[in-house]
Order: C-alpha cells, then sequence, then structure tokens
C-alpha cells in the first residue's frame, strides 16, 4: 500500500479530469443524440440517411478506433480546412481532451439517438392534441410538451448512455490523456505494482458510475412526482 | 492529404488475418458469458439473500467499471502475486487470449444477467397464472414459460450486447493480442498512416456488426413467428 | 447546466483549439512528444514532475535556443504518426536514428548512444550467440520473446530472426513485468535501463543478459536524436547546434551521471 504514497494527488487530478471529460461529453452527447433523433423523425429524406448513416458508423466501430481516428486524424483534416483561409496557419489542432471526448460523445450520442427517437415516438398524442387544442405554437409544443414527456420516457437508458460517458473515460488513456488509467501506467514505471494501482483506478470509476446511477435514481423519483402511480 | 489506396489494398488482408482471432474471442467470451450470466440471473431471482447478494454485487462491480480497467487488473495486476503464478489458474492466466477471455467473459455475464432479468420482469403474469392453473410445478413454469418467452423479450437487447462484445474485443490488442486491431496498429507503427488504415478498419467492424444485426434479426422474427404483431 | 459555466467551457473549447501562426515574435512555443512511461529517459515522479535524461536533454536545447516547451504525452507505437499528424512539433523520447525513420522524418545529431540486449532468466540455460556475436536462429526456437512495437529492437528481429515466436507490446514497463512473471521467456531491450531499472533492483535478481551487447548500425543508427517533420532544416541546425553546446559544455554529460556511473554519448558529436 505504500507504494500509493504520493500518488493520491495524482489519482485525485485523474478523477477531476475525468469528471471535466464527463461534464462537456454529456452536453454533446445530448445535442448529438437530439440531433440525431430529431432528423430520424423529420420528413427529409437526406436528413434521415445522414442520421442513418450516423448510428451505423458510431455504434459499429470499436470505441477505441473512433478515439484514435479523431486523434490522428483531426489534426491533419482541421489544418487542412483552416489552410484554406489562412495559408499561414501552421497548424490547428484538437489536444487529446477534445478529441476523446468528441469521439466518445459521437459513440454514445449515436445511441442516445435511438434512445431519444423512440422516446419522442412514445409521447402520447392525447397531449399533442390538447396543446394543439390549447392554441400552442409548433415550438411551445416542442418546449412545454414533447421535451418532458419524452425525457421521462428516456431517463432509463439516459441513465446507462451517461454510465457508459464515464467508462469509456478510460479508453482516452490511450491518446495520452491525463486520466486515472494514465495515472495508473506512469506510477507503474515507477513502482512497479500493477495490481495495486489498477485497483485504485477501478475504484475511483465504480465510485463515479455509483454517483451517476444514484442520480438518474433520484431524477427518476423527480421526474415522477406528478405521474398517477401507473407503477 | 494524399489518401493512399494501395497501402489499403496491401493491409486489408493482413488486418483480415486476425478475424479468425476476433472471432474466437467473440464466441468463447459470448457462450462462456451466456453460461455464466444464466447462472447470476438464477441466483439473482432465487429470493435467498446469499445468493442474490452476491450476484448483485458482482453486477455492481463489473457494469460499473471500464472493461479496459478489467482487462489491465486481469492481465497486468493479478501475476503480481505469487499465490497466482503457482495456482491452477495460471496456464490460463499466463496466455493472454486467456486474460482476455476471462476478462470478457466476467463481463458481458454482468450486462446479459441484467438483460436476462429484464426479460423474466417481462413474462406476463397472467402467462405464469394460466400455468399454476394447469398444475405445473414452478420448476416446469420457468422452463416451459419464462424462459422461452423471456428469450424472445431479451433478445434486441442481447444483440446490442453481443455487438458491444465484438467492439471490446478490439480491446484485447492492448494486452499484445494480434486480433485485427492489434495487426491495425502495428501496421500503423511501421507505415506512419493512421487514417487509412484505421478507416479500413472500421469499415470491416461495421460490416461485422451489420452481419450480427441480420442475424440476430432472423432469429427475432423466426422466435416470435407465433406473436401477434401489434398493428 | 447554468450558462455561464457553459458559456466558459464553449470559451476553453475554442482556446483549445490553438491556431499557430508561423514565426512567432517571441519565446518560440514548441510541443515535445516523450512516452513518459520510460524511466530512467522519460518518465513522470510522483509529484507529478517529467523527469528523465530525454527531459534534461529537452529542457538544456529549450534554454539555449530560447524556446517554450509544452510536453505531450503520446503512446509509443504512435509517435511517429503523432509527429507527422502536428502534435507536436519534436520527438525527445530516446528515438533511435535509423534509415527507416529517416524515409519519413527528420533528426538532429545524437544525443545518446543506441543499443540493444537480451535479457532473460537465470533458470533457462540459453545459448542464443556464437562466438562472433552472430545469433544462432535455431537456439530461439520455443523461446517466447518479448518486444516492444515499432522499436529498433522489433525492428531488428523482423530482419535477423522472422521465425522467432515474437509478442508485441504497447510499452515498456509491461515488458519488463511479463518477463518477470514467465510470460515471455526473453525480451530485448536497452541494456542500460536494464541494468539500472530491474537487474540491480531484486525484482531482476534472477535474471541476467542473454548476449552480447547489440549496436549494429543498420538497425540501431548512429545513436538517438531529437525527431522532426522533414523539411525545417533551419530548426535542426539550431537544435544541432544546441546539442554541440551542450556536449562541450559538460552539460550533457551531468545529465548521464544523475542516472548512471558513466556518460551516454561520445564526444566526437560535438564537433
Amino acid at each position: 500500500m505504500d507504494a500509493l504514497t504520493g500518488w493520491w494527488d495524482d489519482y485525485l487530478w485523474g478523477a477531476v479530469v475525468v469528471g471535466q471529460v464527463f461534464v462537456c461529453s454529456l452536453i454533446l452527447m445530448i445535442v448529438f443524440g437530439l440531433l440525431g433523433a430529431m432528423a430520424k423523425i423529420s420528413n427529409s429524406r437526406t436528413a434521415q440517411k445522414i442520421a442513418s448513416a450516423y448510428t451505423v458508423i458510431f455504434r459499429g466501430t470499436p470505441e477505441i478506433l473512433v478515439i484514435l481516428l479523431l486523434y490522428f486524424g483531426s489534426a491533419i483534416t482541421l489544418t487542412a480546412i483552416a489552410q484554406i483561409f489562412n495559408p499561414e496557419i501552421r497548424f490547428v489542432d484538437v489536444p487529446p481532451f477534445w478529441a476523446g471526448t468528441i469521439a466518445i460523445s459521437l459513440i454514445v450520442g449515436s445511441y442516445a439517438t435511438e434512445t431519444f427517437r423512440g422516446a419522442f415516438l412514445g409521447v402520447s398524442p392525447g397531449s399533442i392534441e390538447a396543446a394543439r387544442a390549447l392554441g400552442m405554437s409548433n415550438l411551445q409544443t416542442f418546449i412545454y410538451v414533447r421535451i418532458p414527456e419524452m425525457w421521462r420516457l428516456a431517463l432509463p437508458p439516459f441513465g446507462n448512455h451517461m454510465l457508459s460517458l464515464i467508462k469509456d473515460t478510460a479508453l482516452i488513456s490511450i491518446i495520452g490523456l491525463n486520466e486515472t488509467m494514465f495515472v495508473a501506467k506512469q506510477a507503474i514505471t515507477v513502482t512497479g505494482k500493477p495490481f495495486t494501482m489498477y485497483i485504485v483506478v477501478g475504484a475511483i470509476y465504480l465510485g463515479f458510475s455509483t454517483v451517476v446511477t444514484l442520480a438518474v435514481m433520484g431524477l427518476e423519483k423527480f421526474g415522477e412526482r406528478t405521474t398517477a402511480g401507473a407503477k | 492529404m494524399t489518401f493512399d489506396i494501395d497501402l489499403i489494398v496491401e493491409s486489408l488482408p493482413l488486418m483480415l488475418m486476425g478475424i479468425g482471432i476476433t472471432l474466437k474471442l467473440l464466441i468463447v467470451s459470448g457462450l462462456l458469458g451466456l453460461m455464466l450470466a444464466v447462472c447470476l440471473l438464477l441466483m439473482r431471482i432465487s429470493g435467498k439473500w446469499y445468493l442474490s447478494f452476491p450476484a448483485q454485487v458482482y453486477i455492481y462491480i463489473f457494469r460499473g467499471t471500464p472493461i479496459l480497467v478489467q482487462i489491465f487488473i486481469i492481465y497486468y495486476g493479478l501475476p503480481q502475486f505469487e499465490a497466482v503464478r503457482d495456482s491452477i489458474l495460471w496456464p490460463i492466466l499466463r496466455e493472454p487470449m486467456g486474460c482476455a477471455i476471462v476478462a470478457l467473459t466476467l463481463n458481458t455475464a454482468a450486462y446479459v444477467s441484467e438483460i436476462l432479468r429484464g426479460g423474466v420482469l417481462g413474462v406476463s403474469k397472467g402467462v405464469l397464472e394460466a400455468g399454476s392453473a394447469l398444475g405445473m410445478s414452478a420448476r416446469q413454469k420457468f422452463i416451459y414459460l419464462t424462459a422461452p418467452i423471456a428469450t424472445r423479450l431479451a433478445l434486441p437487447a442481447y444483440s446490442n450486447d453481443v455487438i458491444s462484445l465484438l467492439k471490446s474485443t478490439a480491446l484485447a490488442s492492448t494486452i499484445t493480442i494480434a486480433d485485427m486491431t492489434g495487426i491495425a496498429r502495428t501496421i500503423v507503427a511501421d507505415t506512419y498512416a493512421p487514417y487509412e488504415i484505421f478507416i479500413s478498419l472500421a469499415i470491416v467492424y461495421i460490416i461485422f456488426t451489420f452481419g450480427i444485426q441480420k442475424l440476430f434479426g432472423a432469429i427475432e422474427r423466426y422466435l416470435g413467428r407465433y406473436t401477434e404483431r401489434e398493428g | 447546466m447554468k450558462l455561464t459555466a457553459l458559456r466558459n467551457m464553449a470559451f476553453g473549447l475554442s482556446a483549445a483549439l490553438t491556431l499557430g501562426t508561423a514565426g512567432a515574435a517571441s519565446a518560440e512555443k514548441l510541443r515535445v512528444g516523450m512516452e513518459c512511461t520510460y524511466a530512467p529517459f522519460n518518465y513522470k515522479t510522483a509529484d507529478g514532475e517529467l523527469a528523465g535524461y530525454d527531459v534534461d536533454v529537452a529542457n538544456g536545447v529549450a534554454g539555449i535556443i530560447g524556446a517554450e516547451l509544452e510536453f505531450v504525452c503520446q503512446e509509443w507505437d504512435g509517435m511517429i504518426p503523432a509527429l507527422l499528424a502536428n502534435k507536436f512539433d519534436l520527438i525527445i523520447a530516446s528515438m533511435s536514428i535509423t534509415e527507416k525513420r529517416m524515409e519519413k522524418i527528420d533528426f538532429s545529431g545524437p544525443y545518446r548512444f543506441s543499443t540493444g540486449q537480451m535479457l532473460g532468466p537465470k533458470s533457462k540455460e540459453m545459448e542464443l550467440f556464437d562466438a562472433t556475436g552472430n545469433p544462432i536462429s535455431n537456439n530461439f526456437k520455443g523461446l517466447r520473446v518479448g518486444l516492444e512495437r515499432a522499436t529498433t529492437y522489433s525492428n531488428w528481429f523482423e530482419e535477423i530472426l522472422p521465425d522467432a515466436d515474437v509478442v508485441l507490446y504497447d510499452g515498456s514497463e509491461p515488458l519488463y513485468l511479463d518477463l518477470q512473471n514467465g510470460r515471455v521467456d526473453l525480451i530485448m531491450t536497452n541494456p542500460m535501463k536494464a541494468h539500472l531499472k530491474f537487474l540491480s533492483k531484486e525484482d531482476g535478481a534472477g535474471f541476467e543478459f542473454k548476449g552480447p551487447v547489440i549496436d549494429e548500425e543498420k538497425y540501431f543508427g548512429i545513436g538517438v536524436g531529437i525527431g522532426l517533420r522533414q523539411g525545417q532544416d533551419e530548426l535542426k541546425g539550431r537544435l544541432n547546434g544546441a546539442l554541440k553546446e551542450l556536449i562541450n559544455s559538460g552539460e550533457l554529460e551531468e545529465y548521464a551521471l544523475k542516472i548512471f556511473p558513466f556518460k551516454l554519448h561520445m564526444d566526437e558529436w560535438g564537433q
């Protein structure tokens, strides 16, 4: 256990990084998921095709590959694009934090697309008719009726998506992000105690998972407070 | 940025040589994991706390930590202990394939047991009551009523898990296994061309995923051939 | 999610997409790629500081050419692809100057010897080399060899002993660990590192070198150098000037003496 002395603060910083990735990727995941779901439900055939391609690609490719591709490919593509506008630019780079965060948001977002789509379709037509009868515009219907009902339906699988985000963060260590797995690798170089170091990583992620699971359970209770005991 | 097609043509056959290993990981871990999952399920729904509680803890730990951490703890961490190296498990744990299969099996079992449990919970009470009315014992009800219905209900979620398992096999490359991803990373390291190699590899996995989805779609249709379709 | 936090993160995102324009007037910013897990040459201490011979060389050179350094950690097998993809500007990671690598990237002059040697358990008798120092390929049969991907060692094996049973690793630490727990029977690695970090410690007590030091220039090059993208002759010139100064002033030797009881370079590189 004394192998760990001196490394606790590094692990703490690693955990902070995991938290940062979680927050950023959560927002992006919701954005990608909602966009995808709306595209799939929309009447535009192109939008549907693009959304389909999106889900097929990101649900079918191993996460580690997406991360590696975004990491290596981003700099080249972005630089090429940026150089069209300003040839002076030497490089446009996406650091591992964002390459990894965007990668996992795209991946989990493709699953979220299906979740949100199912949830949107699950909004009872009765509520929509009532909203129309009350004279609400499309936008108002969307904000006050569709989203709240959709949200309640989506919550359980959404909780799983959040857990996926947290666990996929460990993969970003492969491209050098200084979260807990990477700290463990560095610690092993110096201490030579892999079991101890990786168990700490496991415990930290388990902690995060527990917090998220509890939060989701709390949100579910909150969402159910106005529904007549349908359980 | 030039896209080196020749490189892709040269490398694809090499990467496809890893298909055998990928399939072995997928099928062996999938089957073993399924068997373990059924055991866990039975423990979980047994009603006896000394069976149900350990199962719940196991599921909580393996679903709450990233699979990469689990793989690393088993491959790099366990040999830290002399006791492990001298035990009968060592011939398995000594081999990277052994460790990968163990890790993937333990991981997928946790997820699949929850999926099966969802299926079991979805069996309508009416059917079970009819069974009781016909004089079936609890054991008979489980084998002839719950199991088939639960299997059919769990199938969509299970097919998702099989796809996840396929994607997780790519992580075996981090413990020296020369599966498709492992071979790809070696090629990238030699040719310095991550873009072309990883994109072609991603396409291979997507095709694989497609195949699995079609397979399960056919199984679903077969199992559900007597069920009434809703509208 | 508060709007201010959202806005701050949006700023963070745009700030993170760094834009570099050619020829910055003030302190030049150079990003340096290294493994960060390769003791004693580049690694992180418990205090979170990067340390090691490569780190000292990097800082020394930067001091002389007046550049500000940013260190980027990168897994070894992605080191050159990352340099080519513009993830960083220099590789100061104990990378040997080989012909194969020079096809894609440029190198400064050498700043350290590059050699390889095999390591195996004392309990296993192995006669792997004949009297002239050539490997006897038959005696490698039945031995599992662990090597790091994309290294001079794996290259040497590929060319000289292509039939050997080789297992490829992502890093050097796992290599040593697996040698210790018997997953591999033999590894080929940097003999200086092996001696310092392994053989002289109790973990390495049951192991020994199984063959002579190999330094064939074809595979190991003239030494370890600073890698940079091709077409930057001006920068290369300044790096070489800085390295020569470090050699001639004795500073390079000081870096080596921090870890080893001998220097790691040849004096004539300072000419």
